[in-house]
């Protein structure tokens, strides 16, 4: 120990140790969850957040172009495969409005509240990605919309392909997205698990989606209740059961199913829908804000 | 081209700009989740060994906590104390203004590799990941310092040109 005081001498060791406990109370501070941020923060990111805009629109340009010019022979087929989706919706819309109108009468027949019958009904609103951190353990986006647009921590946040995590934290004028490959379950501040279903199987299927392995890219779907009927290549999307996450947000595909760890469950591996590079445009789901 | 101080923090800022939103798009995609671009480190290294250690600690210090708190996804800090740290033990033993190329070309594979691995050190202290050393190592730390190495390869004569100048300006000014 002597010996260290001699190294550094007596002011450079004081200063050493008060930053690094200043760093240890900065860092277990930050790390458990906020409602709203300070204003050196939300300054900080505002500004940074305006700059990379600028810069990150007319990159994306010259990258789409490239992009484009490369996916021109495959351009016809896409338009092929897109022709039939439609035909198929506006089939299924023509179904859809008359089930729209039935649920409705029902709900007014037996008494529904206003904010039961609000629960489902979600606002979308697109987001521009303005910059990305792709580290492994901090896997962030930063996106152009904020508190002032009515975004809050914890909403849900999809690609055009399904989900990619959740607002972690917001200023006035940006947000960060926490990207759903830092799902972990042993970890007590990770993203919390979506309760899960599969389509065509509602009301038979549940699970809990609660870990991503960045080693094998896939996600982990937990708690599956013996006799559940689920299947490979399932297409599994959000139940909205619990209320934290929407309704019907798609997650991803089964890959296996298998028994989970304690023998009693089943656990399923799911590809996740989303692929996790290339950020465009994002949507943010708005969910009506409840009473707490 | 002169550049001083307050021009060259610009510069860096621009530099910590371009890491976020240009770099991604010219990283191919099945790269992406492998080289983690750090260029404001590389140029603190720069700082560290041609200029002054305590400068390369203030900006490391600084510019980890202007990226943490931009991408502020699970805590604040980390990378602050990563790159201060790490800047500061190499400026502690390889601080010689006239380190020859090689020399420079191991300090940026060093560093890189120290604050990757600080950082890997704090989430595991906070047990915010789960994935062993040796898989991060192969998985992300050595794509991420081969192109540290070249990015700091492509730096490396304006850089040192631009450190020397400022070095020399400072010498007169204290003189006069």
């Amino acid at each position: 120990m002597l010996k260290l005081f001699k190294l550094f001498n007596n002011k450079r060791l004081f200063i050493l140790l008060i930053t690094l406990v200043m760093f240890i109370v900065v860092m277990g501070f930050s790390l458990g969850t906020r409602k709203s941020l300070s204003w050196p923060e939300n300054f900080v990111r505002d500004t940074t957040g305006f700059v990379q805009g600028i810069f990150y629109k007319p990159a994306g340009y010259v990258a789409g172009f490239f992009e484009d010019i490369a996916n021109l022979h495959k351009l016809a087929e896409e338009n092929e495969q897109l022709k039939i989706v439609v035909a198929q919706y506006t089939r299924e819309k023509a179904q859809y409005n008359f089930i729209q109108s039935e649920n409705e009468r029902l709900m007014k027949d037996l008494k529904f509240t206003e904010s039961q019958k609000e629960k489902y009904n979600y606002d979308y609103r697109i987001a521009h990605v303005e910059s990305i951190n792709t580290e492994p353990n901090n896997s962030t986006l930063v996106i152009d919309i904020g508190s002032k647009d009515g975004v809050r921590p914890n909403m849900a946040v999809i690609s055009t392909e399904g989900l990619v995590g959740v607002i972690s934290q917001v200023s006035n004028f940006t947000s960060t997205v926490k990207l759903m490959t830092m799902m972990n379950a042993n970890d007590p501040n990770s993203q919390s698990a979506i309760a899960a279903t599969a389509i065509g199987k509602e009301n038979a299927t549940f699970g809990m989606i609660e870990s991503y392995d960045p080693k094998t890219n896939k996600l982990t779907m937990n708690k599956i209740p013996p006799g559940d009927p689920i299947q490979p290549k399932d297409q599994i999307v959000s139940s909205g059961i619990g209320g934290l996450y929407p309704r019907g947000l798609t997650i991803g595909t089964v890959d296996s199913v298998k028994v989970g760890e304690f023998g009693l469950t089943s656990s399923a591996v799911i590809t996740p829908a989303a692929d996790f590079q290339d950020w465009k445009e994002l949507i943010v789901v708005y969910t009506q804000e409840r009473a707490e | 081209m002169r550049v001083n101080k307050s021009v060259g923090i610009l510069l860096l800022f621009l530099l910590f700009i371009l890491e976020g939103t240009v770099l991604p798009r010219l990283i191919p995609n099945a790269w992406q989740m492998r080289v983690i671009p750090n260029l404001v480190f590389i140029v603190i290294l720069f700082v560290t060994v041609y200029h002054h250690r305590h400068t390369a600690l203030i900006l490391g210090l600084s510019f980890g906590m202007l990226h943490d708190i931009v991408f502020y996804g699970r805590i604040l800090g980390a990378h602050s104390f990563a790159m201060g740290v790490s800047a500061y033990l190499i400026g502690l033993i390889f601080q010689t203004p006239r380190a020859p190329l090689p020399l420079m070309m191991t300090v940026v594979l060093l560093g890189s590799l120290l604050s990757d691995t600080i950082l890997f050190g704090i989430y595991s202290v906070f047990n915010l990941n789960q994935e062993p050393y040796s898989w991060a190592i192969l998985e992300y730390m050595l794509p991420s310092m081969l192109f540290h190495f070249a990015i700091g390869l492509l730096l490396y004569v304006p850089l040192r040109r631009q450190l020397e100048k400022l070095k020399n300006e400072t010498r007169k000014e204290e003189t006069a």
